[in-house]
C-alpha cells in the first residue's frame, strides 16, 4: 500500500488519535449518564468517536484517492525527528523532575537541552524551536526575574532563530521595545509585571 | 422605519461626543496598525487591552475595540497588496489579486479599490445592522435550547463548508476544537475535565491564548522559514485613484460582495475571514474572464475587500441580539460586557439602547475614519512595511507575550500558547484550517450546554430537534449545505475555485 498524500495520511493519524484518547479517557475516568440526564463524559465521548471516524476517512482516502495538487509535506526537517525531539522532550521533562528538579526549572532545563539538540543536529527547524523555547523562556522567567530579563530572554532566543543575527541591532530592538514594554504596559495600563528580579526590588 | 432613524439619532448623540469620537479614533489607528503588521491580529490586540477597559465606561470599550476588528480589515489589504503576506487572515485572498495589480504597477488603485469597497460596505453593514437587529432579538427571545444548539450547528456547518481546503478536514477541526473546549470544569456536575491533575487547566483553556499559538506564533515561524526576500512595492504607490474602466469593473463587485459579506457575517460562524473567501469564490465563478482571475483582476480585489469588511460589521449582529459569538474576537466582545457587568443577549438592546445603537452608529463613523486614514495617509503605513522582518517578529513575540502573560499573570499561559503555536504549525503543515477549530473551541462549552438543556427538556427525546419549527429549520438548512457540497458536481466546482491557493 502506498500512501498517496502524506498530508492527509498524517492528518488522519492525528485526528484518530486525538478522537480516541478524548473518548477514551472520558470513558474511563467520568460519569456517562443517560441522554435525558447527560453526564460529563457523554458529550465528549461523542464527539470523539466521531473525530477518529472522519479521520479514519481521512487515512482511507490518503491511501486510495489520487492526490490533487501538492501532497507533500513540506517541512524544513523529517516529520520522524519532530516526533522524535517531541519525545525526548516529554521524557526529559518527566527524567528531571525525578531527579527532584522544580516543574519550572525542569522544563526550562528541558527547552534548553532541545534547543541544543537543534543546533548541533536540525538548524533548519531553529525558526520553529527557537520562537517556542523563546516564549517558553518568557513565561518562567517573568516571576523570578522580572519583566526586563524575561523580555530580554525572548528577543535574543527568538532573534537568534532567524536568518540575520547582529548584535548590534538585536540589542537596540530590545532597549526599544523594554522601554515600550515598561512606560505603555507598567506605568501606563498598570499591568502587575514585577520589572527587575524580586531580591533588588 | 421612525423608529430605526429615531434609534440612529440615539446613536449618533452617543458616538459623535468628543470622548467617544476618540476612543473611535484610538481603535481605528490601533486596528490598521496591527492590521498591516503580519502576525499580530485583532485578537491579541483586543485580549491585550480587555483588562483595561474596565475602567472606562461602557459604551466607550466597546466602540474602540470594534474600531481595532473593522480598522484590521482595512489594514489587512494593504500588506495583502504590497508585500502579498496577508497583514490579516481575512485578506488572505486579497494577496492573489492585489498583490499581481502592484506587480503591474496598479498597486494605488488597488489600495484606493480596497479602501472605497471596505468604506461602502461599512456603511451599508452600519445600515442593516440597524435594521435586522431588532427583529432579530425579537426572534431570539422566543429561542430554547433546541433552537441555539440548532443554530450553532448550522453556523459551524457553514463555516466549515465554505472555508476552503478538505471539506472531512475541517469538520474534523471544529470537532477537535469543541473537544479542546471542553477542558476544565464541566459546569454540570463540577467534574474536573482532562485537566490532568494540572490546576491551571481547572478553567480550562482560554481561547485568546489558543488563538494566539495557532495564528499568531504560527505566522511567525512560518514568515521565518521563507528565505526569499520579499519584494514590496512601496516607491510604486502614486496615482491612487482608480481609471473609470476599473470604477465599471469594480462597482458590481463591491455590491456583491457587501451582500455576502453581509450574509455571512449574520451567521454564527461566520465573520471576517469566511466572507473574504465566500465573496471571492462567487466572484471567479460568475465572473466572464475567470482566467483573469490571479493575474491582477480588480474584482478579485473588490470583492473580497468589501466582503470582509460587511462580514466583520454584521457578525456583531449575532453577538448584540443571542449572546453568541460567531468568532474569537466576538467572544472577545462579549468578555468585554461581561467586564462591565453587562450580560449579552436580546435584552441588551432594550435595557442599554446607548450602548447598542452607539456602537452602531460609532461603526459609520469609524469607517469614514478609516478612509482617511488610510487614502491619505497609506504613505505612512508604507512605511511600516519596509521595515525588515528581523526587526517585525521579535516585537510582536513581545507584544503577543505581555497579552497572554497579563491575563492572568501566569507562566502557564505563555507555555500553553507554546505549544498552541507548535500544534498550530503542524496543521499549517498538513492544510489543516485553524479557523474551524477555533470556533469550535469557542462554541464547545456553549453547545454541550444547550444540547444538555435541551435533552432534559425534551426527557431525552432527540426528535425535539426537528419537531420544533425554528430549530427543525436549522437542521434542515445544515442538510441541505452538507449535501449540496458532497455532491461530486458542486465539490468539483469549490476546489476548482480554490486551486490557485492551494
Amino acid at each position: 500500500m502506498k500512501i498517496k498524500s502524506q498530508k492527509d495520511f498524517w492528518s488522519g493519524l492525528m485526528f484518530i488519535g486525538s478522537g480516541l484518547f478524548f473518548a477514551f479517557w472520558a470513558m474511563a475516568f467520568y460519569q456517562m449518564g443517560t441522554a435525558v440526564r447527560m453526564g460529563p463524559a457523554y458529550f465528549p465521548t461523542m464527539l470523539g468517536f466521531l473525530l477518529a471516524v472522519l479521520g479514519a476517512i481521512v487515512l482511507l482516502q490518503s491511501l486510495t484517492a489520487e492526490p490533487e495538487g501538492d501532497q507533500v509535506v513540506h517541512t524544513p526537517f523529517n516529520i520522524i525527528d519532530f516526533v522524535i525531539a517531541i519525545a525526548v522532550y516529554a521524557v526529559l521533562i518527566i527524567l528531571s523532575q525525578r531527579i527532584g528538579f522544580a516543574p519550572e526549572w525542569s522544563l526550562l532545563a528541558a527547552t534548553l537541552i532541545v534547543v541544543l539538540l537543534t543546533v548541533l543536529f536540525r538548524p533548519d527547524a531553529k525558526p520553529l524551536v527557537f520562537v517556542t523555547a523563546a516564549t517558553i523562556a518568557y513565561g518562567y522567567f517573568m516571576k523570578p526575574l522580572g519583566l526586563v530579563i524575561a523580555t530580554a530572554a525572548l528577543v535574543y532566543i527568538s532573534a537568534l532563530g532567524g536568518h540575520e543575527f547582529k548584535w548590534k541591532e538585536v540589542t537596540i530592538l530590545f532597549v526599544i521595545l523594554i522601554l515600550f514594554s515598561v512606560l505603555v504596559f507598567v506605568k501606563g495600563l498598570t499591568l502587575p509585571f514585577p520589572i527587575w528580579p524580586e531580591y533588588f526590588g | 422605519m421612525d423608529q430605526i432613524l429615531h434609534n440612529l439619532v440615539i446613536g449618533f448623540g452617543v458616538a459623535v461626543t468628543p470622548i467617544n469620537l476618540f476612543f473611535a479614533l484610538i481603535g481605528c489607528l490601533l486596528g490598521t496598525l496591527i492590521g498591516v503588521l503580519p502576525g499580530i491580529g485583532p485578537v491579541a490586540t483586543i485580549a491585550m487591552l480587555l483588562p483595561i477597559t474596565f475602567n472606562l465606561s461602557p459604551v466607550g470599550a466597546l466602540i474602540m475595540l470594534a474600531g481595532i476588528y473593522y480598522g484590521a480589515q482595512y489594514g489587512g489589504s494593504t500588506t495583502a497588496i504590497l508585500v502579498n503576506i496577508p497583514g490579516e487572515s481575512s485578506s488572505v485572498v486579497t494577496c492573489l489579486d492585489g498583490y499581481q495589480m502592484a506587480r503591474q504597477g496598479r498597486a494605488g488603485p488597488a489600495l484606493a479599490t480596497a479602501a472605497i469597497g471596505s468604506f461602502f460596505a461599512g456603511c451599508v453593514a452600519t445600515v442593516i445592522i440597524a435594521v435586522a437587529a431588532p427583529p432579530l432579538a425579537e426572534v431570539a427571545l422566543k429561542f430554547g435550547p433546541a433552537e441555539y444548539f440548532s443554530l450553532m450547528c448550522f453556523g459551524l456547518i457553514a463555516a466549515t463548508v465554505l472555508a476552503h481546503g478538505s471539506l472531512i478536514k475541517a469538520i474534523a477541526m471544529v470537532i477537535w476544537g469543541l473537544l479542546l473546549g471542553l477542558v476544565g470544569t464541566d459546569v454540570n456536575s463540577g467534574v474536573l475535565r482532562f485537566s490532568f491533575g494540572i490546576p491551571e487547566l481547572s478553567d480550562g483553556i482560554g481561547f485568546v491564548i489558543v488563538a494566539m499559538g495557532m495564528f499568531g506564533t504560527t505566522e511567525i515561524i512560518a514568515n521565518m522559514e521563507m528565505k526569499e526576500a520579499r519584494e514590496i512595492f512601496t516607491s510604486k504607490v502614486k496615482n491612487l485613484w482608480p481609471t473609470k474602466q476599473d470604477f465599471k469593473d469594480a462597482w458590481a463587485s463591491v455590491l456583491r460582495g457587501t451582500a455576502l459579506g453581509s450574509a455571512l457575517g449574520i451567521l454564527p460562524g461566520g465573520g471576517a475571514l469566511l466572507a473574504s473567501f465566500g465573496a471571492y469564490s462567487l466572484e471567479k465563478k460568475i465572473s466572464k474572464h475567470p482566467e483573469k482571475f490571479g493575474k491582477g483582476a480588480i474584482e478579485g480585489v473588490a470583492a473580497p475587500e468589501s466582503a470582509n469588511n460587511a462580514g466583520a460589521q454584521t457578525s456583531f449582529i449575532p453577538m448584540l441580539t443571542l449572546g453568541i459569538p460567531s468568532n474569537a474576537v466576538m467572544a472577545l466582545m462579549i468578555g468585554a460586557l461581561m467586564i462591565q457587568g453587562i450580560a449579552p443577549g436580546p435584552q441588551v438592546m432594550n435595557e442599554k439602547p446607548e450602548l447598542f445603537w452607539g456602537l452602531i452608529a460609532s461603526m459609520w463613523v469609524g469607517n469614514l475614519m478609516l478612509v482617511i486614514l488610510n487614502l491619505p495617509l497609506i504613505g505612512m503605513w508604507v512605511k511600516l512595511l519596509t521595515v525588515p522582518y528581523r526587526y517585525l517578529f521579535p516585537s510582536i513575540l513581545v507584544f503577543m507575550a505581555i497579552g497572554v502573560y497579563s491575563l492572568s499573570n501566569n507562566a502557564f499561559d505563555v507555555l500553553i500558547m507554546g505549544v498552541f503555536g507548535v500544534l498550530g504549525y503542524i496543521c499549517a503543515k498538513l492544510e489543516c484550517e485553524p479557523a474551524p477549530m477555533i470556533l469550535g473551541f469557542i462554541l464547545g462549552p456553549l453547545m454541550e450546554e444547550n444540547l444538555r438543556r435541551a435533552m432534559l427538556l425534551s426527557r431525552g427525546d432527540p426528535t425535539v430537534f426537528v419537531t420544533k419549527p425554528i430549530s427543525a429549520g436549522f437542521m434542515i438548512a445544515s442538510v441541505i449545505l452538507l449535501i449540496t457540497v458532497a455532491l461530486p458536481a458542486i465539490r468539483k466546482k469549490r476546489e476548482e475555485v480554490f486551486v490557485e491557493e492551494g
